[in-house]
């Protein structure tokens, strides 16, 4: 949870998601700016003393921790400081080094104890001193504690005042990032209320990164409240970003009342919907079976002066293909090449699924040719698709062709295109064939095992029957 | 509209799915060809088939028939051949109600 894959950044999206198409767009913005970890690079805002330069220092001692002992831990940070100065070493200064000491111990030990070892560092080896990212450690560690009560998270908050690191925004948001990561929202919305007493609101990504989760894990009714918590308590409101992970969330769940109420809440607050907020609302006609509905949202877009990108296009064509209008879904291919976004596998699979349902499953072959002429190939979403057309097109033949595409390519086979298939096969009489279709989806662990079985058991009573009754040879 | 139907029917019918994964004791006959006194339907539906591939006895002419030997057969009903398709079911035999 909370870390956003690159992978995320508008345009593209995971392979597999055709028949969801825009996966939460929304989050682009938190990219942006993230509360960095110790590793990574902060730089020093107290004056360290700088390593002697001529010769670069050996690299230092690394500290595996192998027991939680604090005593343990505490004898072995001796050991290296003494072997360090009698082997004429240079410890580095650098916080970072003892950093990621303590880091290391606190993966396996107790806040309390993660504490105690810092006070020891500090007393034993005074030019360690430590920095902001320290108290980081401490204070993730603690938030991820199974406490009934925030008691260990003000320990950790209290001991970072004490060494003159007030709570700050930085410090708020890994703790709800940590809180959450311990299935604790709860909490942190009690300490993000806590800390804007004190004068210290959360920024908007901890904010979002908050609604996302309770949108995610709780009721929509919970979400409501805490926006309206936040507005009340914090004095924050929520922002586009907000909105579009909440209209979002509620077009996944297909509550289309609350849906609308947002967007006229969004109306209201006087926000200009920007391409992210198209993009769900179009998505969430395409959840609601509205696919029709995405062209008119396309087309209040362009009014609205808003570029659309990547996702819009795949996912009007993915609605119109949807609704039915496969021609017009087509049409866009063009339109999308012209504003300098080329189809991809997902563009083209929304088309085939298109077809496929107007049982054109011919034509979807042919859009196969095209794609691959045009140096797009084909995911596995794309083979499921025409699978599923070309068995419910009656083509056996190139059905089965095409599995033994998929089954060298040792791709997965989805459970709508594999009952369709086993069924085809069945119909015309090749029931051994089935079973290795059977064989190949609990090898290739597409389905589980008792998915298959059923699949194929329930086929093979139907099989049977049909049969009595003369319907089938 | 069948395999969603069916998809439907085993999330929302526990009971079946118990039937199909339960561990049941078997009877003697199976016991011996299975070597567990233990197993799942699913368990006995698979060992049968990997018995059937590993020892070559689908038809070479129909692959859709299966020349059972005298190991199969004691537990198909000693039928000399069957068909594939019939297999769930001859399986399922031995899984009745009443063993449970």
């Amino acid at each position: 949870m909370g870390k956003i894959p690159p992978s995320f950044k508008g345009s593209q999206f995971p392979k597999s998601t055709l028949l969801k198409t825009p996966q939460s767009l929304s989050q682009t913005p938190l990219l942006t700016e993230k509360p960095q970890h110790f590793l990574k690079k902060i730089p020093n805002k107290r004056p360290s003393k700088s390593p002697p330069t001529p010769h670069p220092p050996p690299p230092p001692p690394s500290l595996t921790f192998t027991t939680p002992l604090l005593s343990d831990a505490k004898s072995l940070f001796n050991s290296l400081i003494t072997t360090t100065t009698t082997n004429k070493h240079t410890i580095p200064s650098d916080p970072r080094f003892f950093n990621s000491i303590l880091q290391s111990y606190s993966a396996i030990s107790s806040p309390h104890d993660s504490i105690s070892l810092l006070n020891h560092m500090i007393k034993t080896h005074p030019p360690f001193c430590p920095n902001q990212s320290t108290f980081h450690i401490i204070l993730s560690q603690s938030c991820k504690l199974h406490d009934p009560t925030l008691s260990s998270v003000h320990q950790a908050l209290n001991l970072m005042a004490s060494h003159g690191f007030p709570p700050d925004k930085i410090a708020a948001d890994i703790a709800v990032r940590s809180l959450c990561s311990a299935d604790r929202a709860e909490h942190a919305i009690e300490l993000i209320k806590e800390l804007s007493l004190k004068n210290c609101s959360p920024d908007t990504y901890t904010y979002n990164f908050l609604t996302k989760y309770l949108c995610k894990n709780r009721t929509v009714s919970a979400v409501n409240g805490f926006i309206k918590d936040m507005r009340e308590f914090c004095n924050i409101k929520p922002d586009l970003v907000t909105y579009t992970i909440m209209i979002d969330n509620v077009c996944n769940g297909k509550n289309l009342r609350e849906a609308t109420r947002l967007l006229g809440v969004l109306a209201e607050e006087g926000f200009k919907p920007d391409c992210y907020v198209y993009n769900t609302i179009m998505k969430g006609h395409c959840m609601l079976s509205q696919g029709g509905e995405v062209l008119s949202v396309f087309k209040k877009m362009q009014e609205d002066g808003v570029e659309p990108d990547m996702v819009t296009y795949n996912t009007l064509i993915y609605g119109l293909s949807k609704a039915g209008r496969v021609k017009q879904a087509k049409s866009f291919l063009n339109v999308m090449a012209e504003m300098g976004h080329f189809p991809d596998a997902v563009t083209y699979t929304s088309l085939m699924n298109g077809m496929c349902r107007e049982g054109n499953s011919v034509g979807a072959m042919t859009l196969l040719e095209e794609m691959e002429a045009k140096g797009c190939s084909p995911n596995s979403c794309t083979y499921n698709t025409l699978l599923h057309g070309l068995s419910k097109g009656r083509l056996l033949e190139k059905a089965i062709e095409l599995f033994g595409v998929m089954k060298a390519g040792g791709m997965e086979l989805e459970t709508g295109s594999y009952g369709t298939f086993l069924r085809a096969l069945c119909k015309k009489g090749k029931v051994a064939e089935a079973y290795e279709v059977f064989d190949y989806a609990v090898e290739s662990k597409s389905l589980t095992e008792v998915a298959a079985y059923t699949n194929l058991e329930t086929t093979l009573k139907w099989l049977q029957k049909a049969r009595e009754q003369g319907l089938v040879v | 509209m069948l395999p969603q139907r069916m998809k439907k029917a085993i999330t929302e019918n526990p009971k079946k799915l118990a039937n199909l994964i339960d561990l049941v004791n078997l009877p003697s006959t199976l016991r011996e060809f299975v070597g567990q006194s233990q197993t799942s339907r699913l368990g006995c539906f698979m060992r049968v088939w990997s018995y059937i591939k590993e020892n070559n006895l689908q038809d070479p002419n129909n692959k859709n028939v299966v020349n059972c030997d005298e190991k199969l057969k004691t537990v198909l009903l000693g039928k000399p051949q069957i068909e594939l398709a019939e297999l769930p079911v001859l399986v399922k035999l031995h899984f009745s109600k009443v063993s449970k």
